[in-house]
């Protein structure tokens, strides 16, 4: 390319332009574009599913689409796997509201579903159900509030987990400490050097995730424990004296080792590798083989604050397909996540119960008295509390959050990273939701 | 014989006074010792990680958790063969992995060499144009490119089907770029020669340029052939279950998306997965060596 001459550069830069007006051609298409209501595709009598089987979930899944063919004769429900994780099914819907072709039903995780709810692409799942006779009032209050905005609700509450304290009883019992989760992080702090010798050298006293996986989750069961938190509403209050208490607490466990933040930290906790783990009741299922005796309980709460955040995700429907779509959607939507299915769901997953009456039926009964420990965390639920907007409303929050704490862990200046961190979350507020705001 | 030639140490040579001698295979010696302690460093870089899912591929699930590590399966099973072909439909996106590579590869591969031979040999108007637009296109990433891609397939209703997939991947820029500056480093003396003797257009390519040019070619198919198989943005965009979905698709359902995932069985059809393409590069690997030895200019 040595006789690469000005005339040979203009014509790059020409075929750049032409490549990039096919392109512009492609991404409006023939239909008008996505807001092209009615006409989106896809047939009214088959409600395409878009899931990534959350906990592995997809036999539990095929059960009920099949229960609700059975039930619904004129309906069918092709199940499509849209992806590893809850990124991967926004990125797939994403590529369908440029292109047509989209689901009826898509999964929609906790810091997912609100950028496409903010952007008109999802229907008021609340109005739905109204309008067809169905009801809402069974699922649990804190969770269906989860999918709330401006007075419309997004998703019903479908995949949903919380996080919970799990630990290793036998290092417990080694330490001579009590057989229960602390009453506060403070107390953790005081049981933190009897905990490291007890369970001895290379290994650590608690285990959080990485600040890539979803530490930024779990760290808010400790900012809002010592009054602090991500944000109050848009504004972000990550330099409030509660927050930074508990970024000092979290770097004074990494600087005295007593804390190991990991990539899988499910996996080094099953292999005995800590004595705490701070992880989504999500696990449960695969905690059921591990070497040692297991405890589960409550996220550390001092003075009745509640602490424990919720995830998970939910379902949606989205408002760019017809009425006779949504009215079928909205009907196996109901039907997912009614109390029998909610309780096949949650024993397949170890999800929490979405429903009320669900643990009401009687194999959901059975199920919690042989499992003591989902029990724990199902009697949390009413202790939980919505998160942080900052995390999951302000697109990239939760990835911004999670790297600073893990600065934060490798020993930077908490109160610097942390007014940094406020000014790049305002900053992605600024620019990408205050815009889009109704009010 | 090559390590003579970088080390300039000949062990049959005769040691010309013993001073310089001792030097010389002191020297020598340090090189070598220096050379093998890189290669092990090397070997032992690319094949722990190797060595480790194989191992892993054969352990029951709580060995896999353990510390200290096992180097050895204490209780070897194959269970997680046994589950990673039956608790996913393996052999189903093994299927479609099969067929989308061989057309891909075919495609790309074709496309790459007669775009290049028209691009390096043929001589017509706006040629360099022509190269400059397939280099352009070659700087836009195809993260860029897909979601107008998929709008435009899903709009001639390709979706979840075999074309969908194929034909927005067979564009080829590397395949053209490469292969045209291998044809322009052919001698131009043979090509005159070869369009003296009465050669025309396609049997200069089939009987001249293209069997000087073996080594290129096959590096390029072996790079097209695992890119293609390991593919997953566009395939997992475009599929909706096993029908046409690829491997690495049906790999990430064995792993749990929260939660623990088990990694016997995903181990294990990792090594599945990975088998097809090593006995292609096996295969494909000869000829290379045979193309880059065969000489045919004498000088």
């Amino acid at each position: 390319m040595s006789d690469l001459t000005r005339r040979g550069f203009l014509g790059v830069a020409g075929g750049a332009a032409l490549a990039t007006g096919l392109a512009a051609c492609a991404g409006t298409g023939s239909e008008g574009g996505s807001s092209g209501s009615a006409k989106a595709g896809g047939s009214s009598n088959t409600i395409d599913f878009w899931s990534n089987h959350p906990g592995k979930s997809k036999e539990a899944e095929q059960k009920i689409i099949a229960d609700f063919e059975k039930a619904n004769p004129g309906l069918k429900v092709k199940l499509t796997d849209a992806g590893k994780d809850y990124e991967e099914v926004a990125q797939k819907f994403n590529a369908a509201l440029a292109g047509g072709s989209l689901p009826d039903v898509v999964v929609a995780s906790d810091v997912t579903w609100f950028n496409f709810a903010l952007n008109n692409r999802f229907a008021d799942v609340g109005a739905l159900f109204e309008q067809n006779g169905l009801s809402t009032s069974d699922y649990v209050d804190g969770l269906y509030a989860d999918y709330l905005y401006e007075n419309k609700h997004y998703a019903i509450p479908y995949a949903r987990s919380t996080v919970v304290f799990y630990y290793n009883k036998d290092v417990f019992k080694k330490a001579g400490l009590p057989d229960r989760s602390p009453e506060s992080w403070d107390e953790f702090t005081q049981w933190a050097p009897k905990l490291q010798s007890a369970i001895g050298g290379g290994k650590s006293a608690l285990i959080l995730d990485d600040g890539a996986n979803y530490l930024d989750w779990t760290f808010q069961a400790i900012a809002w424990s010592y009054g602090g938190g991500y944000s109050k509403e848009w504004t972000p209050t990550f330099t409030d004296a509660g927050t930074l208490k508990a970024g000092q607490v979290l770097q004074d466990w990494a600087k005295k080792k007593y804390v190991k933040t990991s990539a899988d930290s499910a996996s080094d906790f099953s292999a005995g590798l800590g004595a705490v783990l701070l992880e989504s009741t999500g696990n449960l299922g695969g905690f059921k083989d591990v070497k040692f005796d297991l405890g589960v309980g409550f996220v550390p709460a001092p003075n009745g604050v509640k602490c424990c955040p919720t995830g998970g995700a939910g379902v949606a429907i989205p408002s760019g397909i017809s009425a006779e779509r949504q009215k079928n959607a909205a009907k196996f939507v109901e039907f997912l996540t009614n109390a029998k299915n909610t309780a096949t769901f949650t024993q397949a997953t170890g999800y929490m119960p979405v429903r009320k009456s669900a643990l009401q039926e009687p194999s959901e009964a059975a199920y919690l008295k042989q499992n003591p420990n989902f029990k724990v965390a199902v009697d949390q639920l009413p202790k939980t509390r919505p998160q942080d907007y900052a995390r999951v409303f302000v697109p990239g929050g939760g990835a911004d959050i999670g790297q600073a704490l893990d600065k934060i862990v490798a020993g930077s200046d908490v109160k610097s990273t942390f007014s940094d961190l406020g000014g790049t979350i305002t900053a992605a507020y600024n620019s990408q939701v205050k815009p889009k705001l109704k009010s | 014989m090559t390590d003579n030639a970088i080390t300039g140490f000949d062990p049959n040579e005769k040691p010309a006074g013993a001073h310089q001698a001792e030097a010389a295979s002191f020297g020598g010696v340090g090189m070598k010792i220096a050379g093998y302690a890189g290669m092990v460093a090397i070997f032992l870089l690319v094949a722990l990680p190797l060595f480790w899912i194989v191992v892993t591929s054969f352990k029951e699930k709580p060995d896999i958790y353990t510390q200290p590590a096992q180097w050895w399966p204490a209780n070897p099973t194959t269970e997680g063969y046994k589950s990673a072909t039956t608790e996913i439909d393996f052999w189903a996106f093994f299927r479609n992995s099969v067929i989308i590579t061989v057309l891909l590869s075919i495609a790309k591969i074709v496309l790459g060499v007669i775009s290049a031979y028209a691009l390096s040999l043929l001589r017509f108007p706006g040629r360099n144009l022509v190269f400059l637009v397939v280099i352009a296109a070659l700087m836009v990433p195809n993260q860029i490119t897909v979601i107008s891609n998929y709008a435009l397939v899903s709009q001639l209703g390709w979706r979840n089907t075999y074309q969908g997939i194929i034909i927005p991947l067979a564009g080829v820029a590397f395949g053209t770029f490469l292969m045209r500056n291998q044809f322009l480093s052919v001698p131009g003396e043979i090509i005159e020669a070869a369009r003296l003797d009465g050669a025309g257009p396609l049997k200069l390519l089939w009987r001249v340029v293209l069997p000087m040019s073996w080594p290129t070619l096959i590096a390029f198919s072996i790079i097209t052939v695992v890119n293609e198989w390991n593919e997953y943005l566009w395939p997992f965009l475009m599929s909706d279950d096993s029908r046409v979905g690829t491997l690495p698709i049906g790999l990430t359902q064995l792993q749990n998306n929260d939660g623990i995932t088990n990694w016997g069985p995903v181990m294990a059809a990792t090594v599945l997965a990975m088998l097809p393409v090593l006995i292609v590069f096996l295969a494909l690997q000869r000829h290379m060596i045979k193309g880059l030895t065969a000489g045919a200019v004498k000088g």
